[in-house]
Formats: C-alpha cells, sequence, structure tokens
C-alpha cells in the first residue's frame, strides 16, 4: 500500500511538472504587444524593450524557467504584472479561492443529496413514470448547452421567486439560484450513474440468491445493491468534485461571483503569465489530486481490488 | 417402490398452468402439471432448454418474472397454497426456511463485496435465530459441512478468491444454513468441470442423508440424474410426459421423448456414427398447442396424438407416461435396436442388485 501511493505521488508530481512546463512554454509564444496592452503607444521601441528585458522575458527559455522552479520551490507563486501589478500572486488566488471551494462543495452536496436518492428511485420504479420524468431531465441536462439553461434560470426564476440577479456574499438567499444552476448537471450525471449501476446489480445472479436464500428486499436493497451499486461511482467523485470546483467559470462571470473561474480568463486575456501559471498549477494539482483518491477510494471499498507490489487481482 | 409409496408427500402440485405475457402475447410456460413430491425423496426434473424446468421451481419458490403469473391450479405446501401467496412477507415465510435453492453459477451467485462468511451467517442469523458468537460458529460448521478446510481464514475471504468448485460449496452451505426442508438443485453442476462435479454430486447427496432433505434437481444432464435420483420427471414444452422411479423411466421409458432422449446419450451412439438427435424444433408455446406436443417431432405418432391430448397411462404404481402408444388400442412399436439393448442391459443390472 506505501509502495503504490509513493508510486502514486511520483506519478503525480512528474504529471504536474509536465502541465506546468508546458503551460509555461506556450505562454512565452504570445505576441509581445499583450504584455504591453494600452501603454503600447506611449513607449519607445527602446522603452518598450526594456520593460520586456525587465520581466525576465529576454532571457532564454530554459532559464526562465529555471527562475520559475526555483522561486516554486520557494513557495513563492511570483507578483502579478497586469492584473494587479506587484501584488503576489498567492495572495490574489487566495482572496478568491474560498468562493469557489464553497460553490464547488455545495454544488456537490446538493447534486449527491438530489441525484443519488433519484437515481435509486428510478432504478427501483425501472419503467414507470418517475423513472421516464428522471429520464426526460437527464437527456435535457445532457441536450441543451449549460449556458443556455443558466441564462434562463437567471432571467426568469429571479423574477418568478423575486429572487437577486447577482451574487451578494451577506445575503444567503442569493446563493441559491447559481448553487442550483451549478448542480444541476452533476446531478443528472449522479443519478443516470446511479440508477444505471442499480439496475446493473439487481439482475445480476447473486441478488436472486440472496431473494432465494430469504432476504428481504428492502434488507436486499440496503445491504446488497445500494452498496455494491456505490462503488463504480467512488471512483468518479472526487475527480467530480474538483472539477465542480474549478468548473465554474461561467456561473461566476453570471452572477458575479469574486471566485476563480472568472479570475483566469481575465488573467490570459491580460497576459498575464505569472497569474495564469499560478491558476493552471492549482487547477491541474486539483485534477490529478481527484482522480488519486478515486483510485483509492475504490480500492479501499472494493476488496478485489489490492494496491501494492506483486499483488495480482486475481 | 413401496417405501416412496409410505413416504408422506411434501409439496403437491395440481393442475398449474403458468402463463407470461410478452409484447402483447400470452406464452404458456407451463401446462396443466401436477406433480407431488415425497418427503426425503430426490426428485430430478428433465428436460432441455425452454421446456419450463425453471419456471416450474421458480413458481414453487415465489421468484417468477412480474410478467409471469399462475393461470390455474395449487401448489399445496403443509396448510399453504404457495399459488395464493401475493406479498413479500407471504413468501418470506417460505424462502430459504422451508424450501432453499441451489443456483446455477456459482461465479456469480455470491456477493462479491461480501465476505463468504457473512453471507452464510446471513442466512443461519435470519433463519436459525442464532446471534454473534454462536451464528459465526455455526457458519463454520456449515462451512466444514461442505467441505472447506482452514475455516476461520475462509470464513473472512471474498468470494474471487475462491475457485469455482468452492464456490459451489459456499453456495449450497448458503442454502444449507436456511435449515430448509426442500432444497431445489438449479443445474448445480452445469457451470462447473467433469471432477468437480462428482465431487459436488456426492456432497449434495451427503448433506440430504444429513440433514434430512428433500431434493428437487433440475438438470437436462442424465447422467446427473442417474447419480443422484429417486425419481425422474421428465418435462417437454411445459408438461411431464413421463415420470417414475429412476431405473424406470431409464430402463423402461413409455414415451417416444423419453426414448429420443435417451438415444442421444452418447453411450448409446454407436463408434463412428452421427450421435442421434431429435429432428424438428420445440413447438411454439405462443400458440395453442393441439395435441401430443411432442408428435410433430415422433416418429410413432399416431394420427389422434395430433387431435388429442393423452392423459397419463399408469405403467406400474410409480411410473406414468403421457403417450396414446399406451392405450390398449394402440399398435405395438418396435423400439430402435440399440435403445432396446440398452434397455434389456439396464434391466438386467438392475435386477442384480
Amino acid at each position: 500500500m506505501l509502495w503504490y501511493l509513493g508510486k502514486r505521488l511520483l506519478q503525480s508530481v512528474v504529471t504536474l511538472f509536465i502541465i506546468v512546463t508546458i503551460v509555461f512554454s506556450l505562454l512565452r509564444l504570445m505576441p509581445e504587444e499583450g504584455y504591453l496592452g494600452a501603454a503600447a503607444e506611449k513607449m519607445t521601441p527602446e522603452q518598450q524593450e526594456v520593460y520586456l528585458t525587465n520581466l525576465g522575458l529576454r532571457d532564454p527559455l530554459i532559464v526562465q524557467l529555471g527562475h520559475f522552479y526555483g522561486d516554486l520551490l520557494q513557495g513563492d507563486l511570483g507578483t502579478s504584472v497586469t492584473y494587479r501589478t506587484d501584488v503576489p500572486v498567492k495572495t490574489i488566488i487566495a482572496e478568491k479561492i474560498m468562493y469557489s471551494i464553497l460553490f464547488g462543495l455545495g454544488a456537490v452536496a446538493l447534486s449527491l443529496l438530489v441525484g443519488v436518492p433519484l437515481g435509486i428511485l428510478m432504478a427501483q420504479m425501472k419503467g414507470r413514470w418517475l423513472d421516464r420524468l428522471g429520464t426526460g431531465y437527464i437527456v435535457f441536462v445532457v441536450a441543451v448547452p449549460a449556458a443556455v439553461y443558466y441564462i434562463f434560470i437567471q432571467m426568469y426564476v429571479t423574477d418568478l421567486f423575486n429572487l437577486p440577479m447577482l451574487f451578494d456574499e451577506y445575503n444567503p438567499v442569493s446563493w441559491l439560484l447559481p448553487l442550483t444552476s451549478m448542480a444541476l448537471a452533476p446531478t443528472a450525471s449522479y443519478a443516470m450513474w446511479m440508477r444505471r449501476y442499480m439496475v446493473d446489480e439487481l439482475n445480476k445472479d447473486y441478488i436472486k440468491l440472496a431473494r432465494a436464500k430469504g432476504v428481504k428486499e428492502r434488507t436486499l436493497m440496503f445491504k446488497h445493491v445500494m452498496r455494491n451499486a456505490f462503488i463504480p461511482m467512488a471512483q468518479y467523485l472526487p475527480a467530480t468534485i474538483l472539477f465542480t470546483i474549478t468548473g465554474s467559470i461561467y456561473i461566476e462571470s453570471l452572477y458575479s461571483i469574486p471566485g476563480m473561474g472568472g479570475l483566469l480568463v481575465d488573467a490570459i486575456q491580460r497576459q498575464d503569465n505569472s497569474v495564469v501559471q499560478g491558476l493552471v498549477l492549482i487547477f491541474s494539482s486539483l485534477g490529478i489530486i481527484g482522480l488519486f483518491l478515486g483510485d483509492l477510494a475504490m480500492a479501499l471499498v472494493d476488496p478485489r481490488i489490492k494496491l501494492g507490489k506483486g499483488e495480482s487481482v486475481r | 417402490m413401496e417405501e416412496i409409496q409410505s413416504k408422506s408427500r411434501i409439496l403437491s402440485i395440481q393442475n398449474l398452468i403458468i402463463q407470461f405475457k410478452l409484447r402483447g402475447q400470452v406464452l404458456t410456460a407451463i401446462r396443466d402439471i401436477s406433480l407431488d413430491l415425497y418427503k426425503g425423496e430426490s426428485l430430478a426434473i428433465v428436460g432441455e432448454s425452454g421446456s419450463g424446468k425453471s419456471v416450474l421451481v421458480k413458481s414453487i419458490i415465489g421468484l417468477l418474472e412480474k410478467n409471469g403469473s399462475v393461470a390455474q391450479g395449487r401448489i399445496l405446501y403443509k396448510e399453504d397454497d404457495l399459488t395464493k401467496f401475493e406479498t413479500e412477507k407471504d413468501w418470506l415465510k417460505i424462502r430459504g426456511k422451508e424450501i432453499a435453492m441451489v443456483t446455477q453459477d456459482p461465479m456469480t451467485s455470491l456477493n462479491p463485496l461480501k465476505t463468504i462468511g457473512k453471507q452464510i451467517e446471513e442466512c443461519v442469523v435470519l433463519h436459525q435465530k442464532l446471534k454473534g458468537k454462536e451464528a459465526y460458529q455455526r457458519t463454520l460448521q456449515l462451512l466444514k459441512d461442505v467441505g472447506i478446510h482452514d475455516v476461520e481464514k475462509r470464513y473472512k475471504q471474498y468470494p474471487h478468491e475462491f475457485s469455482g468448485g468452492m464456490r459451489q460449496r459456499i453456495v449450497i452451505a448458503i442454502a444449507i444454513a436456511c435449515n430448509p426442508k426442500i432444497l431445489i438443485c438449479d443445474e448445480p453442476t452445469t457451470a462447473l468441470d467433469v471432477t468437480i462435479q462428482a465431487q459436488i454430486l456426492q456432497l449434495l447427496k451427503n448433506l440430504q442423508q444429513k440433514y434430512g432433505l428433500t431434493t428437487i434437481y433440475i438438470t437436462h444432464d442424465l447422467g446427473v440424474v442417474a447419480k443422484v435420483a429417486d425419481r425422474i420427471a421428465v418435462m417437454y414444452a411445459g408438461d411431464i410426459i413421463e415420470v417414475g422411479q429412476t431405473h424406470e423411466v431409464f430402463f423402461n421409458g413409455k414415451h417416444p421423448y423419453t426414448w429420443a432422449l435417451l438415444s442421444s446419450l452418447p453411450q448409446l451412439g454407436a463408434k463412428g456414427e452421427e450421435l442421434y438427435s431429435i429432428k424438428g424444433t420445440p413447438p411454439n408455446l405462443f400458440k395453442e398447442i393441439k395435441g401430443d406436443a411432442f408428435a410433430p417431432r415422433n416418429p410413432y405418432a399416431l394420427k389422434i396424438d395430433f387431435e388429442e391430448r393423452p392423459p397419463f397411462f399408469k405403467v406400474s404404481e410409480t411410473h406414468f407416461a403421457k403417450t396414446w402408444l399406451l392405450h390398449p388400442n394402440a399398435p405395438k412399436v418396435e423400439l430402435p435396436q440399440n435403445l432396446q439393448a440398452f434397455f434389456e442391459e439396464g434391466r438386467r443390472f438392475a435386477h442384480e442388485y
């Protein structure tokens, strides 16, 4: 187990290194005018040259990379250049990350609370009206682009229930709509997977044997079917949680939530390399951690999976 | 023979008809069957795929698919008519507790995420009203009973850590753990290789004696039947066409379908010749069947076979067959040479014992 953990950790670090290096190099390929922004017209070519040299952009790529990783190892993500000049990237991200995490976790909690029971009910009432209704919902959410129903919700639901259109930290009601909107898609996928795995399990032979030995239908559901159906879900869970934390760019800009999603877009537009790099580092770490936790969760709940050196899966 | 007659009836199926609704059509899977099961015997129900063997036993234990229902008849067990059972609560009195089942495929019949010990113990707790340490001890005893060694370690293992034969032993342990009166073995050896098959059959035989079980085997393997069954019921197209003690059906079979089945035994084939197979296909159970269901495939079919369904004709106290050939007015038919020889040899053999 420890051996496996070490191996996975090393793999994760290597993956992270590759992602960040590629993004870093790509950023250096961007046109240089971007760094100057509106100030470009006021500067002479010589001034521009000095500015870019001071930013370190005239050094060879490998030297720039060396500086970046050197600073990173000391826990320094650098300072913002254009987004908020001379403010450390860490400070900028720290201010915003809480909103993203709160909304992300809130949306996941909501979608788990609704999606998993919905999937269970759908599986039990397979082919009946509730199942059809649920399937309709899933198809709708998957087929219609999120941006479309996001806007509809913001435009009409706010009217209908007289809810605020924009996010206000101190007004809890204003959390409601962005959270619900964000939870719609993951709810659908949890319901879909849960239903599917439940139906799969219910058709298995061991359920027949359990029935034949006189286990009550309800005990069967709770002790045998639900647990077994949940295991494949365990694998995806951490990844979706982290995806939801990072994947709320559109919602954040719709409701003016000061989270991280909008930050990335802003920073890219203003060509603020250090902010972009910092964010990429965080997002990709979250993604990698998610996958890792997924594998780990799977191994913990499923006795058939053994992690470790030389232990084969029979 | 007299021995079995004197034994008491434990289960009685009377004029049972079971139908399934499928895409707006009605399929009659069981067509008016009557069958008695006597205490302590082992009965084998044989027949080809789709003949209704499984449906018949599923109706005994209340596990028919949702679109299936009993259209007529009774299944009497103790003072209950099982066909009247509707709620889960009714069936829970029977399932496991009175009638348990050993399923076909041990590879998929166990919950992959529970230790086998827990799966057996679930039954012990449910049906023997034992708890904690007692239940644990009882489970270990059951594991020993089905021939598993090192039981304390094995208790904590998961199904994937066992071989196919071992898993079938565990499935059997689960069935026995319920303390049933009747044990249904639904093709208990089909998924196993031949050497293991013999062991499992021997195990089932031993357990039957040890626990005083009445067993029903469902199989299409006549070799299994010969090893374990006291009586045989031959099914064809949802009907029992011949029933009798094992040696009676094997060596004095009366129904042409029984003959055809026996003729397709490899032992009866001559070396170098093609193995006998029954021509044609079984009837479509969506349609109403007139006369003897086997008539269209039956080289000995009489005119009446196509018109009127034969009743059971008595061959001996324990042996009955549904064929017009047994009617006093029916013409004599000559059996194929090899089957005739098989019958005679078998009878001689049975006589010596």
